[in-house]
């Protein structure tokens, strides 16, 4: 299938994004755009929805309004999926699998070849390693590469670097800034968003939920994040949409 | 800005990452410790029956495997299906709650795809659970047994595996639209209480009051996986259904014995796609 019409230029484009567990609105007619090479993070306080932006771009979540990855509409479909290396912000790996068995087994539900040569020498654990031998940092790294895996043109990433060490940081946003020359796209969850200083060229902020910033990340100081509930838990609450 | 990546477009057929992640789930199983020890209770409590039932039967002065073949049917129809529920169980909503299942409906597999590769690589790992067990009683029983043996014993084997897969598709429902892995495995196992006892203690009670009558009885078989598996195996075993008592031979008057086996086998199938269907649904309307 190939991307048609209007979206077409956007690698990431949502229109009137909501998404509500029960009465609780988490995200409230969210539009924003994503060009192909862009990076842009997604901050806010704790509970303001930039994980359940992510969820619903990857098209883990159901939601009102419109999104187009590649010009193509995360409606359940496969295709859209291909486009898209996602990252959750906890995933805990199996441990009694290695480093290789992972890569190569998220690879072939890809399609894809089990390749990490994008990733820094050293960056990612020996293949043969058991992941539960491995540090919270070192299980974090696997997870980036999965979300690497096929050359995705959209990176979702949610909280990447949370656990990694300032060398490990390092050596991914190097990958990162590699992958955005090649015209990859990245919308980077962070609460953080002063660790993506020079690496990334936008900042959407939410607020309970609405965009209240959307610009560049020197623009973004000037905006008071409030809003501190907790985001509540998608597995215990019923979607509405 | 420099051009989108090139991503290698391999065409993905429709049932693509079913074999992946049957291979995952089957690796995965197979190193925990939960399906080792399984395996080794199993082993240990079908041999102990097999024993025991062979001493019986030289204390009467028989021959033949008949009373240790009867005390597997009971076992096969029992253990089994709570290992299936157990292992189903812990599957989706495991996978949910460390975060993994996230990663993997993220890629281009659909929820189908999903569900039927965790499903087949689970049931084969309570196969080689079932099969290990099963055999150490088979290695016994080859000493005593005769050729007219083995035909039953092959139909017990069937039965415990087909029950234990129903067990395992009702566990994956359950994973699915639970609310956690406590959840679920709490719900696992009230279901196999309600299957293994419950019904039966029910039908007892209410038995003489309801006046079930045979078609009553049979609809109480389909209704149950358990039940089905037990018939199913015990017909195998004596194919006239008098072992059965007047409930067999209504049976086999009515359906036939092939007849019968496919009724009970389509209850048992049933048992076990009506769940996954349940599953496939939850995964697509739940938020994961």
């Amino acid at each position: 299938m190939r991307p048609e019409g209007p979206h077409a230029a956007s690698v990431l484009l949502t229109d009137r994004l909501s998404k509500a567990y029960g009465p609780h609105t988490v995200l409230d007619e969210v539009s924003i755009r994503v060009s192909g090479g862009e990076i842009a993070v997604v901050s806010g306080a704790n509970g303001t929805g930039k994980s359940t932006l992510l969820r619903c771009v990857a098209g883990l979540a159901r939601f009102r309004g419109q999104v187009h990855v590649g010009g193509l509409p995360v409606d359940g479909r496969r295709a859209v999926r291909r486009l898209v290396g996602y990252m959750p912000q906890a995933v805990q790996l199996p441990e009694n699998v290695t480093v290789g068995e992972v890569i190569g087994f998220f690879a072939r539900l890809r399609g894809a070849e089990p390749d990490t040569s994008n990733l820094p020498e050293g960056f990612l654990p020996a293949d043969e390693r058991p992941i539960g031998i491995l540090s919270g940092g070192q299980r974090q790294r696997v997870a980036l590469a999965v979300a690497l895996l096929g050359r995705p043109r959209l990176l979702l990433l949610d909280e990447p670097v949370a656990n990694l060490d300032e060398l490990g940081r390092e050596g991914f946003w190097q990958t990162l800034r590699e992958l955005s020359a090649r015209g990859t796209a990245a919308l980077i969850a962070s609460p953080m968003p002063s660790d993506l200083a020079g690496i990334a060229d936008r900042a959407i902020v939410l607020d309970d939920g609405r965009v209240v910033f959307d610009g560049e990340m020197n623009g973004m100081h000037a905006v008071p994040l409030v809003g501190e509930a907790d985001e509540p838990d998608e597995g215990r609450e019923e979607a509405r949409a | 800005m420099s051009a989108a990546p090139s991503v290698i477009e391999r065409p993905l057929g429709r049932g693509h990452g079913v074999t992946a992640l049957a291979a995952w789930e089957l690796k995965a199983a197979v190193r925990s410790r939960w399906v080792l020890g399984t395996a080794i209770v199993f082993a240990a409590i079908s041999l102990g029956v097999t024993l025991l039932g062979l001493e019986a039967l030289r204390g009467l002065g028989l021959s033949g495997v008949g009373p240790a073949s009867a005390g597997l049917v009971n076992l096969g129809v029992l253990l089994p299906p709570l290992m299936g529920l157990l292992l189903g169980a812990g599957s989706i909503a495991g996978a949910r709650e460390r975060g993994l299942l996230a990663m993997m409906v993220a890629q281009p597999v659909s929820r189908t795809s999903l569900i039927v590769g965790v499903f087949l690589g689970l049931v084969a790992a309570l196969w080689i659970t079932v099969a290990a067990g099963f055999g150490l009683s088979a290695l016994v029983l080859a000493g005593v047994a005769r050729v007219s043996d083995l035909a039953p014993f092959g139909a017990l084997v069937v039965a415990t595996l087909a029950v234990g897969t129903a067990g395992l598709g009702v566990g994956i429902g359950l994973s699915s639209v639970a609310a956690g892995r406590t959840q679920a495995v709490a719900l696992a196992v009230a279901v196999w209480f309600v299957l293994a006892l419950g019904m039966d203690l029910a039908l007892a009670g209410l038995g003489p009051a309801v006046q079930l009558g045979p078609e009553g009885l049979l609809v109480a078989v389909l209704l149950n996986p358990l039940e089905a598996g037990r018939i199913l195996a015990l017909l195998a075993a004596n194919p006239s259904g008098a072992a059965l008592g007047p409930f067999g031979t209504y049976m086999i008057e009515r359906f036939g014995s092939t007849g019968s086996a496919v009724l009970l086998g389509s209850a048992i199938a049933a048992w076990t796609v009506i769940p996954l269907l349940v599953a496939r649904s939850a995964l697509r309307r739940r938020p994961t």
